[in-house]
């Protein structure tokens, strides 16, 4: 059912896109109308994403209108499908199309690097939600985005050290085991895990492991964490190599606690493992709902559906557009010098503060703890 | 270095052999073809990917099993596993089957190129792949447990788990079985005779389409109960996890000598422990490092590997 119903919300969308983008040039008439622009997977295989990063931005702007009276905002839906391929495709006509002031997104990093030529050449200003791809903010790259470029998203050396935190937070004097699946994105992690570790008061780093994510027999690493004595283990990989190794883990006897970062966080994780994922700790994206109840409900209330995942770095970036429209900022050399210099407050609480690459200064990562076969949002990890 | 093996030596030494008679069984599978018809089946890690949905389907949607029921007992945990046992090495079997005759069959009729069937071998492979796939919608599939791990006895601090004492007594059973088959019966005769001389077994009036067939079919038997074992002791799998086991499997028939069950037995258990103990000595990641080393070397001074390719003489 949930499938069908992102299908064809596709579809409409995609419908969205068209007559979107098409009434764009009749607007500049109007004396306080103006026009933003949401670039993300609407269609395809990773259309959920985009779909809930949009709608959070939507939710911004229906907020800023109820709160300032004689502003309409349009939000122009860009559909680059994740992929950069798309995305350079669609990219030149939104540079071009000078009704727009800035742009919430692009989604995905490959799409972002794609994209970053024509809203160079156009000056347009962008805050992606969800682009944690280290290049982009690195002046020495070719992919560097800026002075166009920023993000609202925690990049891993973040992450790293929420997961320690979150991991250890029911244990004292913990005793860590940390290994990763040997991927480009698990082994940069754990060595941000294992940094984060030193800062947390009674940890100490008793072993680790660097498992191919082929693996399906575990017994070496299990092996390993009985005899270095670890009661948490920390794995940097995705889901289904966690399920599998946690049952095999509890199997063997172990009552250490397992936490994984967000690539273990995915409802399928405590479906694949049953039982054994119970009491399991992984840190993710949480979404508004890890804010507060009462915005989700107004959330719900307003959108029609939940908020999902990075909805709230989309909303976030979708106020600062909006704030730099209120500040009078109508013009696009305007909004760029307008977001280099903001600071403001997110929604989540934290200061957002641009550094000269477009970087915030802070990961927002929610802590979820298995609780009868579910990931329960357990609030951002502090 | 050595702490974690020296700590848990009989711990590693039992999950590397139940892995290793899993292995086994696989190896077997590449072992009877290339015995037969001197081609490596590329297909036989696909063969055994589809096994293991045997045993999941088996347990979930005939037994109706989920993720959350309790683990079954007695009479019933006999009747599921070993219908599920039957399933896996029954849909393993006519995959093998299928797969004959799809991609060698033909071009075998045909009197092609051997490169020929191997890109076949190849193409088929790919396809059982993507369909299942489809079928699962690219998800990794967890297996309801229908055997519960009871930790049976320990021995030198080492726990004797119930799922691993099934897969080697039973793995052990089907091997030995199947090596009697090969050995005995008529059949097994015929395609230890097609395996020593093609020409001279079908001037003799073996049938040497049937005798394919049916190394095919006898491969593709013990690879799907491979896939039975592996589901018993793992609860898990994908429509890719056939690549590395197959790997791995086809690694240990060349150990042993490839063409040769015997070797296919002592290069599974040899790979088995040595995954095991090279992970827990130098770590996870010199695994594949350490095992091809030694392959490497076993070829350097046996060529033809542990136990030499002709065992269909020696055997005889």
């Amino acid at each position: 059912m949930n499938k069908k119903i992102k299908g064809s919300l596709a579809i409409v969308t995609a419908v969205a896109v068209a007559f979107g983008i098409a009434s764009v040039p009749t607007a500049s008439a109007a004396t306080k109308t103006f026009t933003i622009a949401y670039q993300g997977p609407l269609s395809g295989g990773e259309a959920s994403t985009g779909i809930d990063e949009q709608n959070a931005v939507k939710y911004a702007a229906k907020l800023f209108m109820a709160a300032n009276k004689g502003y309409t905002i349009k939000v122009v839906s860009v559909d680059d499908q994740g992929d950069p391929a798309v995305a350079s495709t669609v990219a030149p006509g939104i540079g071009a199309n000078k009704n727009i002031l800035g742009v919430v997104g692009p989604a995905y990093s490959g799409a972002t690097i794609a994209s970053l030529p024509y809203y160079k050449a156009g000056g347009l200003v962008l805050i992606s939600p969800s682009a944690t791809r280290v290049s982009l903010t690195d002046p020495k790259s070719p992919d560097f985005g800026g002075p166009v470029f920023h993000r609202v998203v925690g990049k891993d050396d973040l992450q790293g050290p929420a997961l320690a935190k979150y991991a250890t937070q029911t244990t004292p004097n913990a005793k860590v085991f940390v290994f990763d699946d040997q991927s480009a994105y698990a082994v940069p992690l754990r060595g941000f895990v294992e940094g984060g570790l030193k800062k947390v008061a009674g940890a100490t780093l008793v072993g680790g492991d660097s498992v191919p994510n082929t693996t399906t027999d575990f017994s070496p690493t299990v092996a390993k964490i009985k005899t270095s004595g670890a009661n948490v283990v920390i794995y940097t990989g995705y889901y289904s190599q966690a399920a599998v190794f946690v049952k095999q883990l509890r199997d063997s006897g172990s009552t250490a606690v397992f936490a994984g970062g967000d690539g273990v966080f995915n409802q399928e994780f405590p479906k694949l493992a049953g039982a054994a994922a119970e009491g399991s700790r992984i840190t993710g994206v949480g979404g508004l709902a890890g804010i507060s109840a009462k915005v989700e409900a107004d959330f719900k209330a307003k959108m029609g559906v939940s908020s999902g995942v990075y909805s709230v770095e989309a909303f976030d970036g979708a106020n600062i557009l909006l704030s730099g429209i209120k500040a009078g900022k109508t013009t696009r050399a305007k909004m760029l010098a307008y977001v280099n210099a903001y600071s403001g407050k997110s929604i989540s609480g934290n200061t957002i503060k641009f550094d000269k690459n477009g970087d915030i200064s802070y990961g927002l990562f929610a802590g979820f703890t298995s609780k009868s076969g579910v990931l329960v949002n357990t609030g951002i990890v502090k | 270095m050595f702490a974690v093996l020296i700590d848990q030596f009989w711990s590693l030494t039992i999950a590397g052999i139940a892995l290793g008679f899993i292995y086994v069984l696989i190896s077997l599978g590449y072992t009877m073809v290339y015995g037969v018809l001197r081609m490596i089946n590329f297909a036989n890690s696909e063969i055994f990917m589809w096994g293991t949905f045997g045993t999941v389907v088996t347990s979930r949607d005939i037994f109706h099993y989920t993720q959350t029921s309790e683990p079954a007992t007695g009479a019933k945990l006999a009747l599921v596993l070993i219908t599920s046992l039957l399933m896996s090495m029954l849909v393993a079997g006519l995959t093998a089957v299928f797969v004959e005759f799809v991609a060698y069959r033909r071009l075998r009729m045909k009197g092609t190129n051997r490169l020929a069937t191997l890109i076949s071998a190849i193409g088929i492979s790919i396809a059982l792949q993507e369909v299942m796939r489809l079928l699962t919608s690219s998800r990794p599939v967890g297996s309801p447990r229908v055997l519960e791990k009871i930790i049976l006895t320990e021995v030198w601090g080492a726990n004797i788990r119930l799922d691993t004492v099934i897969t080697i007594i039973a793995a052990a059973i089907i091997f030995f079985l199947l090596e009697r088959f090969i050995k005995l019966s008529r059949m097994g005769k015929a395609i230890r005779a097609v395996s020593q001389n093609e020409d001279a077994a079908k001037l003799m009036g073996v049938n040497l389409n049937r005798v394919i067939t049916t190394t095919f079919l006898v491969g593709g038997l013990a690879t799907g109960a491979a896939g039975f074992f592996y589901i018993t002791v793992f609860e898990y799998t994908k429509f890719n996890i056939g690549f590395t086991m197959g790997m791995a499997a086809f690694t240990a028939a060349v150990l042993g000598g490839i063409g040769n069950i015997r070797g296919a037995f002592f290069g599974g258990l040899t790979l088995g422990l040595l995954e095991v103990y090279a992970s827990a000595v130098l770590g996870t990641q010199w695994k594949a490092v350490t095992v091809f080393i030694v392959l490497v070397l076993v070829l350097l001074f046996k060529p033809n590997g542990l136990f030499g390719e002709a065992v269909q003489t020696t055997r005889a």
